[in-house]
């Protein structure tokens, strides 16, 4: 596995399929084990186990076109959709580029492309977790004078947050809450800044 | 920090779901007769067993084709489970110096990156941090991890981090960083080592 090599990994990856794999890899292991007992039962009795009885004589009245083997079929199929979807559908980042500080004071373009391949320098990545860049936009959020309470989301391309104020007129706030924090992410370094939402509540 | 199996379990999922994919596309064909008009198979009427089970099943490579399937079978799950825990993989001893009979100077990585973590732990507004060394000694590879407090400011902190801590690892080890990976994260805790001043006040002139 590459993993093995000695080397880190990116930090801003894509999700690893961990649950998918872990519930084929539980199957195939039941199945593996279940193969290898009936073949070792046999090897020690003489005889194949009972409980392969209705399988058998269920295999023996079958015909191609039974609507258990329709059924079969229309399972496999959608099993093997699932399956490639999980390894295809690539899933989203888990984690923001920041800028380097030496970009900054080398004036290097700060186009946030091939920073792990830049001549002349060590390879460099720094990243901000998706949790982390909600968190800090929610905290730079409760700071504005208006908002009772917040709460955030993060993405790759978005923050959204979720306001409560007693402010009747809502849209001033709105417009100082998304400008604070878009300044607050751009100050902090994330390359590109993601688009920032707000939804307003009001209370009382 | 830690390596998952992310391309291992791509290519695994991607391999069983064509086969899976194309053996229920294959049964679906058959049972609708198509098959038959491509490919020398039984006509969809017929049974899909057509001889005695019993002396099938009781010939003996049978239950040895059995038995090699399900341990081979078991054995490649039982390996794919275990791919599936997040591995640090840290770098072994760095062989800093061999000067023959003289002598040679080694040094354990985790050393090194218990003391980045303690400075880094000093800076303002870092609340943990935690470094781990990979690579060799001419080929330092640094992955850091540093949680803030949601006040910190991550420019200032990123500087430091380039023209002190870095600089200073890299003088230690006598070699310049092959490569270098920071993860920030944000804390609601506040430092526990340092003096943090958070300034919240009106100010008057």
């Amino acid at each position: 596995m590459s993993r093995n090599d000695g080397r880190s990994t990116r930090l801003r990856h894509r999700p690893s399929r961990i649950v998918p794999s872990l519930i084929v890899a539980i199957l195939l292991l039941a199945a593996g084990v279940a193969l290898t007992w009936l073949a070792v039962a046999r090897l020690l009795d003489g005889t194949w186990s009972t409980i392969l009885q209705q399988p058998r004589n269920w295999l023996a009245g079958l015909r191609w076109d039974s609507p258990d083997l329709w059924g079969l079929g229309v399972a496999a199929v959608v099993l093997g959709v699932v399956l490639l979807l999980c390894a295809l559908i690539p899933g989203a980042f888990t984690a923001l580029t920041v800028r380097n500080a030496a970009r900054e004071d080398t004036g290097v373009g700060q186009d946030g492309v091939g920073q792990d391949n830049e001549p002349g320098m060590y390879k460099r990545e720094t990243v901000m977790t998706r949790r982390a860049v909600a968190h800090l936009a929610r905290a730079q959020c409760v700071q504005i004078d208006g908002v009772s309470a917040a709460s955030a989301t993060a993405s790759n391309k978005r923050v959204h947050l979720k306001v409560t104020t007693s402010l009747r007129e809502t849209e001033d706030l709105r417009a100082r809450v998304t400008d604070a924090v878009r300044e607050r992410l751009d100050t902090t370094g994330l390359d590109p800044v993601p688009r920032v939402t707000a939804t307003m509540e009001t209370t009382g | 920090m830690r390596q998952t199996a992310g391309t291992l379990n791509r290519t695994w999922l991607a391999i069983l779901g064509v086969l899976v994919l194309a053996a229920g596309i294959t049964g679906l064909l058959q049972a609708a007769g198509t098959l038959q008009t491509i490919a020398p198979t039984p006509s969809p009427g017929t049974r899909v067993v057509t001889g005695e089970l019993h002396p099938f099943f009781a010939q003996p490579w049978l239950i040895a084709l059995i038995l090699v399937i399900g341990v081979l079978v078991g054995v490649l799950a039982l390996w794919w489970i275990i791919a599936q825990i997040p591995r640090k993989n840290p770098a072994g001893t760095y062989r800093l110096q061999h000067e023959g009979a003289q002598g040679r100077t080694s040094c354990d990585p985790s050393v090194l990156a218990a003391a980045v973590e303690e400075q880094v732990n000093t800076l303002p507004g870092v609340v943990t941090a935690s470094a781990l060394l990979r690579g060799t000694a001419n080929e330092p590879d640094l992955t850091l991890k540093v949680t803030i407090n949601d006040r910190t400011d991550v420019r200032a902190l990123l500087r430091h981090l380039e023209t002190s801590t870095l600089p200073q690892l890299s003088t230690t080890l006598e070699a310049p960083l092959y490569r270098r990976r920071l993860q920030i994260d944000v804390s609601t805790r506040t430092q526990s080592t340092g003096t943090v001043v958070h300034s919240t006040g009106t100010i008057l002139h």
